[in-house]
């Protein structure tokens, strides 16, 4: 064995390399990865930038587009989607007294009369024909007891093709009608059939009558426009239409979205919570206390949670006519938790055994170090999936609720509730239903697919599959 | 095209054998016409039974089973006539009258229409069990002559006898039933225009021509079926449209989405009143704050009915209402409202604000608390009562709370007396003012906002203490205005009904009280 005493001229400096391989990835953190790959997947990212607009409007829409949403317009009812209304201002409607003939000069009805009735032949409109009224008058028909007057929005293609029946006078002296129901700006054909009480002419006379839209001076002055007669001013838009009170659709969708989101947002965020804490305790001490834990929980998801609402809502002195979103809240609160419970609870067993876990305890770690430093980390990105799955959810259960008419009360809309409006116009006015639909849809599907994201970007284990 | 509908339309009406077909919404609940209440008994009773008069086609009264009468304060006296028959053949008599009005009394019946016979002698106390039913006002002289002594004069009395509680009931057949009277087919004997002649229970009827009836030339029908028994509207409509079926009305209305429908098949759609009125009722009691006068006035001085019926119910051929008497009322000669009219409330929403500054004054508030209106879950109702909330805030500052709940529901909160305000209405049970003006009377138990008026009270006593319609009329129409001065209720609309029909069916006719189809004078024409 010779010993080696190294000298100074062994350590000579090599001749400098260019690197050939540089290796190094910049450091990132669990989040800064999670979120790269969050931003990765197309759709999850579309999604966030989705929920984070649809915020944005709910929040702040309504600062912008400053229309009241339980302001009625009694003017532009259910009226499409449209962004300038023009309408003619004409003056103030004076009472019409109609026309009524002389019951004298009139032939009267003849009970026994086998011959069938002549047609009103002239009619005529009184004074210009606008959505304010159209004002009708006919001329007497020999033997006629009463008229019929129907109004048509077609060109009558067959015999009973007439449209609706609007008026049947009550006397043959009454030889007008004014109309005023939902005159839309439009051509209207109208008919009015004379009658013996009994039997009708068989031959009727149809008249095409072109509506203008109007509005009276005093309702102009009312809107804040002023208006002189024969002027056309605009009214206000609709960017979404109105519903069948003329209220403005876009403005109930952010005043509804508003509820929707909140109770969307807070009831899982609450839920999740106490999810996490409930499940936490059970997993992480176990035994006799996790079996029992565990046991209530299987109870809770035996409970019906409309039955709970209901009880709820009873037990809150919820009158009538008031908002059911607190019971609501409450109900959803108190009986959805367990799906986290269990969740949490499975993982913090899982974490309890792991090596890591062990290690610490053994060195001395106090049970909130562990439950802080090693279960909570591990477990929080199941949970925020979790969390993220819970919102649509909870917004589905709000709108059901708001359907049957257990949520909001009248005149606050949620989109749940203008649905169940919409529905009943859904043939004639469909956009009064489309917009909430819409926006529950879109606003389901992205949280769930943020979800989807979410559970691929925070799960580290698909990390080693790129 | 055409040759297909008319193929389909066949079934529906058929001229040769003068056949229609019908479909009903439900079963009869009790077709005994002592103890029917609902529409669809009604409207059988109404084709198989007949009382002492009825209405014609026009809704006048003619007689039925009596071919002359004579009625004043005190007594109505019948003379029946001598060919009107049992399905079985024998005579109708006086002595069937007596026994189904004292059936009709009769505590052990507990008749709900009982108390629409109190008009007859003794039948209040006779219903109450204080008199044997032998003490009821109504004697048999002969076989066809029948004396009726009244109560109280009864301006109506002809109307009433077109009542089902009013028809004959032969003893003899109805003690053979054993209490099964109008259970089944086997259970019945008729003297009506028709008979029924199959009654598959909740499944189908059929209805045909009474040979022994003494009107029977007039009677131009031969045959109703009824094959089709649903509740489901839509199906009922779909029922008409492909031709199974010859009228469709819906039972009260087809809906705004079937009258589109009908409007884009190219459809006639008719209408008729079902006499009800429409109105918000106030709760009159002391510790509810609509007991006082200026805050209802200043409701009644925004409240404009041509807006809710045109632009807010949006149902054609509803009639903007002013006053609790519908526009189809007779008066003495016109009709009631021609002869005393009804003039609408003059809106002026500054004269509401100072009445709203009065009532407030009064009651002694700064800020009035939010009222409860109640309605039914019906979309037009709500619809109503949300327009009624953003009217009244944006006028009166006052805040409305929107009570919505089932119709039966509803009515036991009127009972209780638990509203401010209620969306309410009512339909007829006879052709006279009092059938309303009888609502808001301190006694009426119907009265649920119990409004005591001693003035509307002497009005109405007036009506009843005499038969002599200048006199009546004359107290209705003080009533009228007591209402509209007190803005006791607040008149919305007369309800109209639409339907389909099919065009080879006519002479149709609807019995206001009660909103019942008669087929009795309709025929199919070629």
């Amino acid at each position: 064995m010779t010993s080696f005493t190294p000298k100074p001229e062994d350590f000579a400096l090599l001749a400098q390399r260019p690197s050939l391989h540089h290796l190094q990835r910049p450091s990132m953190s669990y989040w800064q990865d999670a979120w790269r790959r969050l931003r990765r997947d197309p759709k999850a990212s579309v999604s966030l930038y989705l929920i984070i607009a649809l915020f944005m409007i709910t929040l702040f829409g309504p600062l912008l587009w400053r229309v009241e949403p339980a302001r009625e317009d009694l003017d532009v009812i259910s009226y499409p989607p449209g962004l300038r209304i023009p309408a003619l201002i004409v003056t103030d409607p004076v009472q019409w007294p109609g026309v009524h003939a002389d019951p004298a000069a009139l032939v009267p009805a003849d009970p026994n009369s086998t011959q069938s009735l002549a047609a009103t032949t002239t009619i005529r409109v009184e004074g210009e024909a606008t959505t304010q009224y159209v004002r009708l008058t006919w001329q007497p028909v020999a033997g006629a007891a009463t008229y019929l007057v129907y109004r048509n929005d077609h060109t009558p293609e067959a015999a009973g093709d007439l449209g609706l029946p609007l008026f049947q006078t009550l006397s043959a002296e009454e030889l007008s009608f004014e109309d005023r129901l939902q005159l839309k700006p439009q051509d209207y054909w109208y008919t009015v059939i004379a009658s013996d009480g009994v039997e009708e002419a068989s031959v009727v006379t149809t008249m095409k009558v072109p509506v203008q839209r109007a509005l009276t001076v005093s309702q102009a002055r009312e809107r804040g426009l002023d208006a002189t007669p024969g002027q056309i001013v605009s009214l206000g838009a609709h960017p979404f239409g109105t519903d069948t009170l003329g209220r403005d659709i876009l403005a109930r969708v952010m005043q509804g979205g508003r509820v929707s989101l909140f109770i969307g947002i807070v009831a899982p965020l609450l839920f999740v919570f106490m999810g996490t804490v409930y499940g936490g305790i059970s997993g992480y001490f176990g035994g006799t206390i996790d079996a029992v834990m565990m046991r209530v929980t299987d109870f809770l998801v035996a409970l019906p949670f409309l039955l709970f609402m209901i009880l709820f809502r009873i037990a809150f002195g919820i009158g009538p006519g008031e908002s059911g979103i607190v019971p609501m809240m409450i109900a959803l609160v108190l009986l959805s938790w367990e799906n986290t419970a269990r969740l949490v609870r499975g993982q913090v067993l899982q974490l309890r055994e792991e090596a890591y876990v062990q290690a610490a305890l053994l060195l001395g770690a106090k049970p909130l170090y562990l439950i802080f430093r090693h279960m909570i980390p591990n477990t929080i990105g199941p949970l925020l999936v979790n969390l993220t799955f819970s919102i649509p959810m909870a917004i589905f259960t709000e709108a059901f609720l708001s359907f049957i008419g257990m949520g909001v009360a009248p005149p606050t809309s949620s989109w749940g509730s203008m649905s169940n409006d919409g529905i009943k116009t859904m043939v004639n006015t469909p956009h009064e239903l489309l917009f909430p639909a819409l926006f529950i849809s879109v606003t389901v599907l992205a949280f769930n697919l943020l979800g989807d994201g979410l559970r691929d970007a925070l799960d580290s284990r698909m990390r080693s599959r790129e | 095209m055409s040759v297909g509908r008319a193929e389909t339309f066949d079934k529906a009406v058929d001229f040769a054998t003068q056949t229609i077909q019908l479909s009903l919404d439900d079963e009869p609940r009790n077709l005994n016409s002592i103890k029917a209440v609902d529409q669809i008994s009604i409207f059988f009773i109404e084709h198989v039974m007949e009382g002492l008069l009825r209405q014609d086609e026009r809704g006048r009264i003619v007689g039925g089973v009596a071919e002359r009468w004579e009625i004043d304060d005190r007594h109505a006296r019948f003379w029946l006539r001598h060919n009107a028959k049992w399905s079985d053949g024998k005579p109708v008599t006086a002595k069937d009258f007596v026994f189904g009005w004292r059936s009709g009394v009769d505590p052990a019946n507990a008749s709900e229409y009982a108390s629409i016979m109190y008009s007859v002698k003794n039948a209040e106390a006779i219903n109450a069990g204080k008199l044997p039913v032998t003490a009821l006002g109504i004697n048999a002289i002969d076989d066809y002559t029948l004396e009726v002594e009244l109560e109280k004069p009864t301006g109506y009395f002809a109307y009433l006898m077109n009542f089902q509680i009013f028809y004959p009931v032969r003893e003899d057949f109805y003690r053979a039933q054993n209490g099964r009277y109008f259970a089944d087919i086997k259970n019945m004997i008729f003297n009506g225009p028709f008979k029924l002649t199959e009654w598959v229970h909740a499944a189908s009827f059929r209805m045909e021509k009474n040979e022994t009836y003494w009107n029977r030339d007039q009677v131009k029908l031969n045959v109703i079926n009824i094959p089709y028994v649903t509740n489901d509207n839509l199906a009922r409509f779909n029922l008409f449209k492909d031709g199974k079926t010859a009228l469709e009305d819906g039972m009260r209305g087809i809906g705004k989405e079937q009258v589109t429908s009908a409007v884009n098949n190219r459809m006639r759609i008719r209408a008729y009143s079902d006499g009800s009125i429409w109105y918000t009722e106030m709760n009159h009691r002391k510790e509810r704050i609509t007991s006082n006068k200026n805050l209802r006035k200043a409701m009644q001085a925004v409240l404009d009915s041509q807006e809710i019926v045109n632009k807010v119910i949006g149902i054609p051929g509803y009639i903007p209402a002013y006053s609790l008497f519908p526009v189809w009322l007779q008066g003495v000669h016109k009709k009631f409202r021609q002869e005393y009219p009804a003039q609408p409330p003059v809106l002026d929403v500054e004269l509401a604000k100072r009445y709203m500054q009065q009532a407030k004054q009064e009651l002694g508030m700064e800020t009035l608390p939010p009222l409860a209106l109640l309605c039914d879950d019906k979309e037009n109702a709500i619809r109503e009562a949300v327009y009624f909330q953003s009217l009244f805030k944006r006028t009166l500052g006052l805040e409305i709370r929107v009570d919505i709940q089932t119709f039966k529901q509803r009515l036991e909160k009127m009972q209780y007396g638990e509203f401010d305000m209620i969306l309410a209405g009512w339909g007829p049970d006879y052709n006279d003012p009092m059938t309303f003006a009888d609502l808001f009377a301190s006694w009426n138990e119907n009265n649920h906002g119990r409004y005591n008026n001693p003035e509307y009270d002497a009005a109405l006593r007036q009506a009843l203490g005499t038969s002599d319609p200048q006199l009546r009329m004359g107290a209705f129409g003080k009533a009228q205005q007591i209402l509209i001065d007190d803005a006791a209720v607040l008149p919305q609309y007369e309800r109209v009904v639409s339907y389909v029909q099919n065009p080879k069916l006519r002479g149709v006719a609807f019995k206001q009280t009660g909103a019942v189809m008669v087929l009795t004078y309709a025929r199919v024409v070629e």
